[in-house]
């Protein structure tokens, strides 16, 4: 296997390897921990929903990543959970717009695990009669959500930002779209997606690099590789509507902002991640002068938070949480990005602010998990480990500066949550 | 492991927890207090105001600040209920100075930091300042309010309230709205004052070494405190057994309905015995192994999610369900099917093996957690002797099927509360 050895001035190193079928293994090992987290990952998401693979165009129902991932759990022997069980580790999946990920976490057996992750995610089984059972169990799931005003109030937003874009549509479909998936669908994708030369296993803690590579080459059913092309949304820049609002049971009203970016190429760099994570601190972080504001007035809470909401060919600057007046918080955080714009921005915040994110950086190696998460994040983007240390090294005022120049304060859409009566 | 504990003062103990393998030291101050109707509002804010500010750092901007200037320490706050009194914490966390371009270390600067924030927050004639009293009493009520939008919490607070009517674990853990409204800046200085004076005290460090002069310096502030009438928090009074159970409907414009049910048992505490209790909880709806999600959830579809939790000390066995209004009754049925298979002793060997080996492993992880492990000992106050994961993950590997029968028997239902739809009132009524 292809090796790359990646180590940092902190103390941290890992391997990224790749196998012959294009598998890329990512390992950091932790000795001195009891316990390891480890993900096998697709690059598989509710957003693939149009792709060319060898050659023909397929359009599948929305919803089919999600229920595919619940349906691999099951095999023709039981499901891999009682599998774990037996092992005593912790284990689940999920699926997010651009992943699909099975992971477990265990301070004991190890490579036992290993194998069993390796083998139920490589071995399909569904039958005409499972997947109809699973169509209700998910269609309960999306009912659980429709009540859930932080899921609504995120998905409300999507849908006014993108025209086309497939990030638009709920992770787990519709009680409608999913109703059409069927067996001979489901292997359709999972032939198409969870094939080696698309995937990624991403381990953290108290392991051995050389066994589990070992493991994963023993593992590894043989595929024949596929041509696999994503077909990107052709996707105009202007958000659909600037303010769309739902009714549930809520104590209070809930928004969420979003800033619309359109782009050239549909992956965020590390660089770009890091300014615009500085930007939006800056801008609204919990030492500025407009959260002070926000919270003095009496327009937001606790519950304020922000985020680079970003994937393929999707990306926007979001601001969320509860609020009495939704759109004086708007309004507010609008006006303190024209603010920055013609006074420049202040130095010493982001100075401290930088120091800050550059320790949260260290702080994020306490965790397996969360070093396993970052690791799959790497699969994803291309981007190294250590990226976020070295340019929270070198970014600089100015950089930041530019970064919120390209805010548009006009293309955004604010969502809003209504109380019932 | 930790050291033996430190006596920093009257009830005020300090208990480090070495730990070399984090990039980070942790400190926590944690504070325990009966938990009674008339200071739990008032308590319950103290962690939360006095960490947005401070004699030093006035507003919450210049705090935070500060807190970016310590490459990023984090500072947080809770108030959560442990047994019958309330625990309030103020924990903060530093990276380690091998990372610091600094010449001064952080862990002391932030060790000095946390102790300015507890000994002298910002006050004027014996009262909190009405702009952050007006502001931080806004903000837990706007919390208390929030819980009511998300269902699955609103739901087990719900069942909560009506297991313990009247008595102090049935109290909010951040007080009623009213109680909230009620403090003024006197009544909050005075809280503050008595919380310093009689709370139960506990300090940990989790890292590498104790922040210099860390002990020496909450000894010295303790020493200034007039310590008296402590309490500590060991008298957590169990669930009792109801002759016949309660059930609560509630109707709200919502898709899908909640199903909780609280249980109590005749085993509880902080002993071997309720360990037992643990396991027969999780073999009732612990993992996905456990009878309510291969059963109830997986084989009769009854539910999205189903699962049981055990709180040992009090003696309560909860279970939480989503459900759809028509599958209530059977759900509920199934749910009350597998209790009574685990009091039987008819679980299989593989439940029973699977439980014990899924929590002994997760035991094991907690020394790989800086906050897991803090948390860990803030809950382990009762004991006379300071038991570490894994001491418990041994105790569990020894335990046996018939500890688990014997420690089942007792569980008696004791309160469901249903949150189900509108138009499912109707039909219910029929």
């Amino acid at each position: 296997m292809k090796r790359e050895y990646f180590e940092n001035e902190i103390g941290e190193a890992y391997v990224k390897a790749v196998h012959s079928s294009g598998l890329e293994i990512y390992i950091l090992e932790k000795p001195q921990y009891n316990s390891a987290y480890a993900v096998f990952g697709t690059r598989y998401g509710s957003i693939d929903t149009c792709f060319k693979v060898d050659g023909e165009t397929v359009t599948v129902p929305e919803g089919i990543a999600h229920f595919l991932e619940h349906k691999l759990f099951e095999s023709e022997e039981g499901d891999a959970f009682t599998r774990f069980a037996e092992t005593g580790a912790y284990a689940n999946a999920f699926t997010s717009f651009d992943r699909t990920c099975y992971l477990f976490s265990c301070t004991d057996k190890f490579y036992e695990n290993l194998d069993i992750l390796l083998d139920f995610v490589q071995s399909p089984y569904f039958t005409e009669q499972t997947v109809k059972k699973e169509q209700g169990i998910i269609g309960q799931e999306i009912r659980m959500y429709d009540d859930s005003p932080g899921w609504r109030v995120m998905f409300n937003m999507l849908m006014a930002m993108y025209h086309n874009h497939p990030v638009r549509i709920d992770i787990a479909g519709t009680v409608e779209s999913i109703a059409e998936i069927d067996y001979d669908l489901l292997y359709k994708c999972y032939n198409t997606f969870y094939n080696p030369s698309n995937m990624f296993i991403c381990v953290a803690g108290n392991v051995d690099t050389e066994k589990i590579l070992n493991k994963v080459k023993n593992g590894l059913k043989p595929r024949e590789e596929v041509i696999l092309e994503r077909i990107t949304t052709d996707e105009p820049e202007n958000v659909v509507e600037n303010y769309v609002e739902q009714s549930l049971a809520v104590a209070q009203p809930m928004f969420c902002l979003g800033f619309k970016e359109s782009h050239k190429s549909p992956e965020r760099s590390a660089k770009e991640k890091i300014r615009t994570a500085l930007a939006i601190e800056v801008i609204a972080g919990e030492a500025s002068p407009l959260y002070a504001r926000l919270v003095n007035k009496g327009l937001i809470n606790d519950e304020f938070s922000s985020e680079y909401f970003n994937g393929f060919g999707y990306a926007a600057v979001t601001f969320d949480g509860e609020s009495s007046d939704p759109k004086a918080v708007a309004e507010e955080i609008k006006a303190e990005i024209e603010r920055i714009k013609t006074e420049g921005i202040d130095k010493k915040l982001f100075s401290a602010v930088r120091c800050g994110m550059y320790g949260g950086a260290i702080r994020m190696f306490n965790n397996v998990e969360s070093i396993a998460m970052q690791l799959t994040d790497c699969a994803m983007t291309g981007n190294g480990l250590f990226d976020d240390i070295k340019y929270l090294k070198s970014v600089t005022a100015e950089d930041v500066y530019k970064k919120i120049l390209k805010i548009d304060t006009e293309n955004f859409v604010l969502s809003v949550i209504n109380p019932k009566e | 492991m930790p050291d033996k504990i430190l006596k920093l003062g009257e009830g005020v103990e300090g208990l480090f927890i070495k730990n070399t393998r984090f990039n980070t030291t942790r400190i926590s101050a944690n504070f325990y207090l009966p938990l009674n109707a008339e200071t739990v509002a008032e308590y319950a804010l103290l962690p939360f105001i006095l960490t947005t500010c401070s004699k030093k750092y006035p507003d919450f901007s210049r705090l935070n600040y500060k807190l970016n200037r310590l490459y990023g320490a984090s500072l947080d706050a809770s108030a959560e209920k442990y047994g019958d009194y309330q625990l309030l914490r103020i924990t903060l966390s530093v990276i380690n100075d091998r990372f610091s371009l600094d010449e001064e270390s952080l862990a002391r600067r932030g060790a000095e930091l946390l102790c300015g924030l507890i000994f002298e927050p910002s006050t004027e004639n014996n009262a909190f300042l009405k702009a952050d009293l007006d502001r931080e009493k806004r903000k837990v009520i706007e919390h208390i309010k929030g819980e009511f939008s998300e269902k699955r919490v609103y739901a087990k607070n719900r069942l909560i309230e009506e297991m313990y009517k009247g008595e102090a674990y049935g109290l909010p853990k951040c007080g009623s709205i009213e109680g909230v409204e009620k403090i003024t800046g006197e009544s909050l200085y005075f809280a503050w004052k008595k919380m310093l004076e009689t709370a139960f005290v506990r300090f940990h460090v989790v890292g590498s070494e104790v922040p210099q002069g860390l002990f020496e310096v909450i000894t010295e502030k303790f020493s200034k405190v007039q310590r008296e009438n402590i309490i500590e928090p060991t008298k957590t009074m169990p669930t009792l057994a109801r002759t016949r159970s309660k059930t609560i409907t509630e109707n709200i414009d919502v898709n899908q309905g909640k199903l909780v049910m609280g249980f109590s048992s005749e085993v509880y505490g902080n002993d071997d015995e309720s360990l037992s209790l643990l396991i027969a909880g999780d073999i009732f709806g612990g993992g996905p192994y456990s009878r309510l999600f291969s059963f109830v959830r997986e084989k009769m579809s009854l539910c999205y999610y189903c699962s049981a939790r055990t709180i040992r000390q009090k003696g309560l066995l909860t279970v939480e369900s989503g459900i759809e209004a028509e599958n209530a009754e059977k759900a509920q049925k199934a749910i009350l099917n597998q209790l009574k298979i685990v009091k039987a002793g008819k679980f299989s060997d593989f439940e029973f093996e699977s439980s014990k080996k899924s929590i002994c492993d997760s035991l094991k992880g907690y020394n790989d957690s800086q906050q897991s492990i803090d948390m860990w000992y803030a809950l382990k106050i009762n004991n006379d002797e300071i038991y570490s994961p894994e001491d418990i993950a041994e105790k569990i590997s020894a335990i046996t099927r018939e500890d688990v029968i014997k420690a089942a028997e007792g569980i008696r239902l004791h309160t469901v509360y249903k949150l189900l739809p509108l138009e499912a009132k109707e039909s219910e009524g029929k």
